[in-house]
């Protein structure tokens, strides 16, 4: 399918068109299989891009803070420039083959296992992942030096479905798209005995790669590293971090409006952060994660650490406002907990936090919406019918 | 003990984030740690929706404790037996 000149190809038509529509000059857009965006959509975003973007660029379809979709348009010369620096950063000159677990069209997978493979000559091997976990077990089994690109996520899912094997084969293992698995690192390196581990942050616009550092045990999850070759931090008064980036994206189209990504300009990453006294970015939530209620200022991140020490499953927040329009937040389980473990969960939150700080409500459902590229689908969080509410604050 | 202590128990458990074994019809506002000025809207919405009564804003604030509850809703003709 082409919109305005730009070929439109969706995961699942096969390696070959991705790499047929790289060797050609239009710009072309990336999609994931199924995505909550219709052709009609799609149209009104594409439309809008202007000459100076219509070639040798490629788009990826992503969700800002808010759950809204956007296509962020980056030079494929960039994509390839920042998968050489970090085939050198990561150390992988021993890795011969990236086994996909993720879907390609998210920036993580495109760039550290697509992209790299291609400019490094590696093999890719293609596996659906987690969803098709017998072909996923045959792969991580089968290919010798092996690097795998996973989100947090999916940690849980794969001691589920392999609990007790070893992947000797496995050498790297790279994860990102959300807070870095720190509780279940020793799992990690008892399946992957040989896998160096490696914690990396970015966002789409950084398309996608800001730091990484290699992941030890006790390390503190949110300590992200170092900026990379080619890359600038800074923090803002409001303690957003922001970023200069040789590989970034130079072009977005959501509501419609194509903006042009300004290289000189600071952009935000959509979170907060410090810069440590050895220039490591230290993250402290997301930009829509800190708030007030009541006056007394709220970390969903700190909310989540809480909760991941008790529930070994899927958690996920929405922001919502209470009765009196403060701002709060509702904490979905999944899957569905039963009473001890709700109760458990508000003990903590009785021990370790005033009112103020407590869930307006825990609600919980059977599988937890997700998005294409493994993140909590706020959206459809917000609205599913099947959650049942666990306990509420009444506020 | 009436359906209506029970019912009244169970929503404070509830509300305070209680052990059941910590509960007692006796406990003062200052008893509970978990009573708070938002911990008093949580009384007003649950008292209205488990018995239907619309707490004033000056009774909801003059409430200090359990008995007083008790009381307030006895003499709106709540029977707690």
């Amino acid at each position: 399918m082409k919109i305005n000149g730009l070929k439109v190809i969706r995961e699942g038509s096969g390696l070959e068109t991705i790499e047929e529509a790289w060797s050609e000059k239009p710009t072309f857009v990336f999609l994931p299989r199924k995505s909550r965006v219709s052709d009609d959509w799609l149209n009104d975003q594409l439309s809008q891009v202007p000459e100076s973007h219509a070639n040798d660029r490629f788009g990826l379809l992503t969700s800002g803070s808010t759950g809204e979709p956007k296509i962020i348009l980056s030079l494929k010369s960039r994509a390839e420039k920042l998968s050489l620096v970090l085939h050198d950063l990561q150390d992988s000159a021993n890795v011969q083959s990236t086994i996909i677990s993720l879907p390609l069209s998210y920036s993580f997978a495109f760039v550290n296992q697509w992209t790299w493979a291609k400019v490094t000559g590696r093999k890719l091997v293609f596996s659906e992942g987690l969803k098709e976990p017998e072909d996923f077990l045959s792969k991580l089994i089968l290919h010798e030096d092996s690097m795998l690109c996973l989100v947090g996520a999916q940690v849980p899912m794969i001691i589920n479905n392999y609990g007790g094997m070893i992947f000797e084969n496995v050498i790297r293992i790279h994860f990102a798209g959300g807070p870095f698995p720190q509780t279940h690192f020793d799992d990690i390196k008892s399946m992957f005995p040989n896998a160096r581990v490696f914690n990396n942050f970015g966002c789409a616009e950084a398309m996608p790669r800001l730091t990484l550092r290699e992941a030890h045990p006790g390390d503190a999850p949110n300590d992200v590293g170092m900026p990379i070759t080619g890359v600038k931090l800074r923090i803002s008064e409001k303690e957003e971090v922001e970023f200069i980036s040789d590989y970034r994206a130079d072009g977005q189209i959501s509501s419609g409006i194509f903006k042009e990504i300004d290289d000189s300009s600071w952009l935000p990453t959509g979170d907060l952060g410090r810069i440590n006294s050895e220039g490591s970015l230290i993250l402290s939530g997301r930009t829509n994660s800190v708030f007030k209620r009541y006056g007394e200022k709220i970390s969903l991140m700190q909310i989540l650490h809480l909760v991941n020490e008790i529930w070994d499953y899927d958690v996920a927040i929405y922001r919502e406002e209470d009765s009196s329009r403060e701002p709060g937040y509702v904490l979905v389980l999944s899957p569905m907990p039963d009473r001890s473990a709700i109760r458990g969960i508000l003990g903590e939150f009785r021990k370790r936090f005033p009112r103020t700080h407590w869930p307006l409500r825990i609600e919980s459902c059977k599988n937890m919406p997700k998005l294409p590229n493994g993140k909590d689908d706020i959206l459809a969080l917000r609205s599913i019918s099947e959650k049942k509410i666990e306990w509420s604050q009444r506020i | 003990m009436g359906e209506n202590l029970d019912k009244l128990a169970e929503l404070l458990i509830d509300i305070f984030l209680l052990e059941p074994e910590e509960f007692n019809f006796d406990l003062t506002k200052q008893e509970i740690d978990t009573w708070d000025s938002l911990g008093t809207v949580a009384i007003a919405v649950g008292i209205q929706e488990e018995f239907a009564y619309h707490f004033t804003p000056d009774e909801a604030n003059g409430l200090g404790s359990v008995r007083e509850i008790i009381e307030l809703l006895g003499s709106k003709g709540i029977d707690f037996g």
